[in-house]
C-alpha cells in the first residue's frame, strides 16, 4: 500500500499519478483540465474540459523544503475576486505533517496553516491565542481553475466569502461556504524562501504582478484605446512626412507584341533627406494584355538609378461559371526611401497578349522611325499594330499602406492576444 | 497470548488484543471471530485501497496521559470521500479511537455520560441530529458540525466490529473552538460516544510511524 496509486483520467486518458492517495477526493487532470472524482474507486467525471491548464508559478508535483519540512506541492488553485484580482493557491502535502497553503497574491507570498482551534468572535476583531485580529474587508472568492489533488470537494466556479483578520504582517483567514466555515493562518514569506524551495517560474520571481487591481480593475479597453491612437499618429506622421507633393505625367503609346522600348516619363525633385515616389500607371483600351513597366529613376548628379517595377494586367473570359475578369487595368508602384535630388523617371515598358502575343514585324526605316507590321489578324495581313495608351503619374510622397496595416497589427497584436487570452481563460 | 491460525488460510493470526473479538487476516482478508479460543470465519473483507497515511499497524500514541498503541483500523468511505479510524488500546486494556481525516488526527477515548443527553438520546433511538446541536461535555460545549452516513471500505488488524462490506454507520462529528472534538457514532451494534481533542501528528508525540516510500519520516518523528 505504499506505491502511489495511478488514476485513469475518463476525460482525455492521461494516467495521472495520486500522490495522496487516501486523503484526496477531487482531482484536476494535468493534461486536460478536467475535474474529476477519485473519492471512490471507479474514477466519476465531475466536469470535462478539453484545455491543459494554464501554467502556474510553481508546478504541481514540485517539492522543496519550508520551515524545515520537505513539502510536495500537489495542488494548485486559481482564484479570482473583484476586489483583488487574480491569485493563486498551492495545496502542500507532507504525508507526517498534513497539509498547508502557499498563496502567491501579486508579487507576495503566504504560507497557511489551517486552524485546529477557532478564533473567538468579536464585534471588529477576533481573538486567537491571546492575540488580538482587526476585521478586514470581506471579498467573494471564485475558483477559476483546478489542478492537482485536493481533500475537499472543488471545482471551477465554487464561491467562498473570505474576511481577513490581520495583526501586523499576520492573517487569519475565514473562507465560509454553505457547508463549512475553515480558518486559516497566514504568515507572509520571503520570495527568496519559496524560490530556494520549488523551481518558480520566472515570470512570477519578484514580478510586480497585478496587485489588487482595485482602481484600474481592466486596462484592456485602455490598451485598444491607445493602438488606436499610435495607429492613426503613425497614419498622420507618415502622410506629413512623404510631402510635399510634386508631380510629373506624361502618355506612351506601347504596341502589343513589340520588344520592350524605353521612354523618359519626365521629371521629379526630391526636396526631402530621403521621400517616397509613387508613379501610377493607367491604361482604357486594354483586354487581354499585359504591361510590363521597368522604371528607372536616375538621379542626375550621380548618374545612380533606383529601380521598380510595376504590371498592369487585365483579362476576361467565359467559363462554365459565367463571364469573368481578372486584374485592373492600373498599377501604383511605390518606391520607398529615394535620397534628395533630381531624377529622370525613365520607363521600359513591352505590352504582351495573352494567351499569345500578335507576331509583330519592326523594321528600322531611318534612325530614330520605326516600322510595325502585325499579322494577328490574318485576315488583314496589312492591318496597323495594336497599340494601348498608358498615362503616367509620378509624384514625390506617397502613403504605404502595407506599412501602415503592418504597424497597426502590431500595435493591436497585443491586446488582442490578451482579449483572446482572458476570454480563453474565463470559458 | 495463545497463537491462532486463520481458519480460511491458516496463516497465523496474531493476537493484538483478546478483549476483541473481530480480526482481519492480513493475508487472505478473512474476517475472523474469536470467542473462549476458538476461531470462526464470518466472511471477507474488502481490501483496503491505498493510502499514504503514517500510521500503521503497532503505531504508539502519547497524548494528554494517553499511551496506546494502535491494533486496528476501519476505512469509512462517504458521499464526497473516505478517512481512516485506527482502533488503540492501551496497556491497561483501555482502548481509544484515532481519527484521521485532511492530515490531522482526532483522539479520543469513550464518555458514554454524553449518551443520556437529550439530542443525543434522541440520535441514539434512530433519528437523526440536527446541524448545530449543541451539547455539554466533559465540562465543554460542542456544536455538531458534520454528519456523515458512511459504509466500511475495509480494514486490517483487531476491531470492536464486523468490518465486512455493507457495515455502515452514522457519524456525528462536534466541535469547539479549543480544538476539542466529540464523535458519536450509531451502528448496527448501537450507538457510543468518544471525546478528545484534535491534534498534528506530532502532537501525539508518535512511534514506530511507517515509513512512506520516497518521504524521508521527519527526525521529531522517527
Amino acid at each position: 500500500m505504499t506505491q502511489p496509486r495511478a488514476v485513469i483520467c475518463p476525460s482525455c486518458g492521461g494516467s495521472i499519478e495520486i500522490r495522496a492517495a487516501g486523503y484526496t477526493v477531487t482531482l484536476g487532470c494535468r493534461y486536460c483540465g478536467s475535474v474529476l472524482d477519485v473519492a471512490h474507486e471507479d474514477v466519476r467525471l465531475i466536469k470535462a474540459y478539453r484545455r491543459a491548464v494554464k501554467n502556474f508559478a510553481i508546478a504541481p508535483g514540485a517539492r522543496g523544503t519550508l520551515f524545515d519540512v520537505e513539502w510536495e506541492v500537489i495542488g494548485a488553485l486559481r482564484r479570482r475576486s473583484a476586489e483583488s484580482g487574480d491569485w493563486q493557491e498551492f495545496l502542500l502535502f507532507n504525508p507526517y505533517s498534513g497539509y498547508r497553503w502557499l498563496v502567491l497574491a501579486g508579487a507576495e507570498w503566504q504560507f497557511g496553516t489551517m486552524l485546529l482551534d477557532r478564533p473567538e468572535n468579536g464585534p471588529r476583531s477576533v481573538s486567537w491565542r491571546g492575540g488580538d485580529y482587526l476585521r478586514g474587508d470581506s471579498e467573494t472568492a471564485t475558483t477559476v481553475t483546478v489542478l492537482g489533488e485536493f481533500y475537499w470537494k472543488i471545482a471551477r466556479g465554487d464561491e467562498a466569502r473570505a474576511t481577513a483578520y490581520t495583526r501586523g504582517a499576520e492573517v487569519l483567514s475565514c473562507e465560509s461556504t454553505a457547508d463549512e466555515t475553515n480558518w486559516t493562518q497566514l504568515i507572509p514569506l520571503d520570495d527568496s524562501a519559496v524560490s530556494a524551495a520549488f523551481a518558480v517560474e520566472r515570470k512570477f520571481v519578484g514580478a510586480p504582478q497585478r496587485r489588487a487591481r482595485r482602481n484600474d480593475t481592466d486596462d484592456l479597453p485602455m490598451m485598444f484605446l491607445f493602438a488606436l491612437i499610435a495607429l492613426l499618429a503613425v497614419g498622420l506622421v507618415q502622410e506629413l512626412v512623404s510631402r510635399p507633393r510634386v508631380c510629373t505625367e506624361s502618355t506612351s503609346e506601347i504596341i502589343v507584341g513589340a520588344p520592350s522600348f524605353t521612354t523618359r516619363i519626365g521629371t521629379l525633385e526630391v526636396r526631402r533627406a530621403y521621400q517616397f515616389v509613387t508613379i501610377s500607371a493607367v491604361s482604357s483600351n486594354i483586354n487581354n494584355r499585359w504591361i510590363d513597366l521597368d522604371y528607372s529613376l536616375v538621379n542626375r548628379q550621380t548618374q545612380q538609378s533606383i529601380d521598380a517595377y510595376g504590371l498592369i494586367e487585365y483579362y476576361t473570359g467565359t467559363d462554365s461559371d459565367g463571364p469573368w475578369t481578372e486584374g485592373s487595368t492600373g498599377a501604383e508602384t511605390l518606391i520607398a526611401s529615394v535620397p534628395r535630388g533630381t531624377y529622370d523617371i525613365y520607363l521600359d515598358g513591352g505590352a504582351h497578349g495573352w494567351p499569345n502575343d500578335p507576331s509583330v514585324t519592326v523594321k528600322q526605316v531611318k534612325p530614330d522611325e520605326w516600322t510595325v507590321q502585325t499579322s494577328a489578324d490574318a485576315e488583314n495581313p496589312w492591318a496597323p499594330p495594336e497599340k494601348v495608351t498608358v498615362w503616367f503619374t509620378a509624384c514625390t510622397g506617397g502613403f504605404s499602406w502595407g506599412m501602415f496595416w503592418l504597424i497597426g497589427f502590431l500595435l493591436f497584436a497585443v491586446p488582442g492576444a490578451m482579449l483572446w487570452w482572458r476570454h480563453r481563460e474565463d470559458d | 497470548m495463545e497463537s491462532l491460525t486463520c481458519p480460511s488460510c491458516g496463516a497465523a493470526l496474531p493476537v493484538r488484543d483478546p478483549g476483541l473479538p473481530y480480526s482481519t487476516c492480513a493475508y487472505c482478508q478473512t474476517l475472523v471471530r474469536r470467542a473462549e479460543g476458538t476461531v470462526e470465519a464470518v466472511g471477507t473483507v474488502a481490501v483496503l485501497p491505498a493510502d499514504v497515511s503514517p500510521i500503521q499497524i503497532s503505531t504508539t500514541v502519547n497524548r494528554d496521559g494517553i499511551a496506546a498503541t494502535v491494533v486496528g483500523r476501519v476505512r469509512w468511505g462517504w458521499s464526497d470521500g473516505s478517512w481512516n479510524e485506527w482502533f488503540l488500546r492501551a496497556a491497561d486494556g483501555r482502548v481509544f479511537w484515532l481519527g484521521e481525516a485532511m492530515g490531522m488526527y482526532m483522539l479520543t477515548c469513550e464518555y458514554p455520560a454524553v449518551l443520556d443527553v437529550p439530542g443525543i438520546r434522541n440520535f441514539a433511538e434512530g433519528n437523526p441530529m440536527a446541524r448545530d446541536c449543541t451539547v455539554k461535555a466533559g465540562g465543554k460545549w460542542f456544536t455538531a458540525t458534520d454528519i456523515k452516513d458512511a459504509a466500511c471500505l475495509g480494514s486490517e488488524g483487531d476491531l470492536p466490529f464486523p468490518t465486512l462490506p455493507g457495515w455502515t454507520m452514522t457519524n456525528v462529528d462536534f466541535r469547539n473552538a479549543a480544538g476539542d472534538a466529540l464523535s458519536v457514532q450509531r451502528d448496527a451494534q448501537g450507538t457510543t460516544a468518544w471525546l478528545g481533542a484534535w491534534s498534528d501528528l506530532a502532537g501525539l508525540a508518535p512511534g514506530n510511524l511507517r515509513q512512506i516510500e520516497g518521504w524521508t519520516m521527519p527526525r521529531a518523528l522517527a
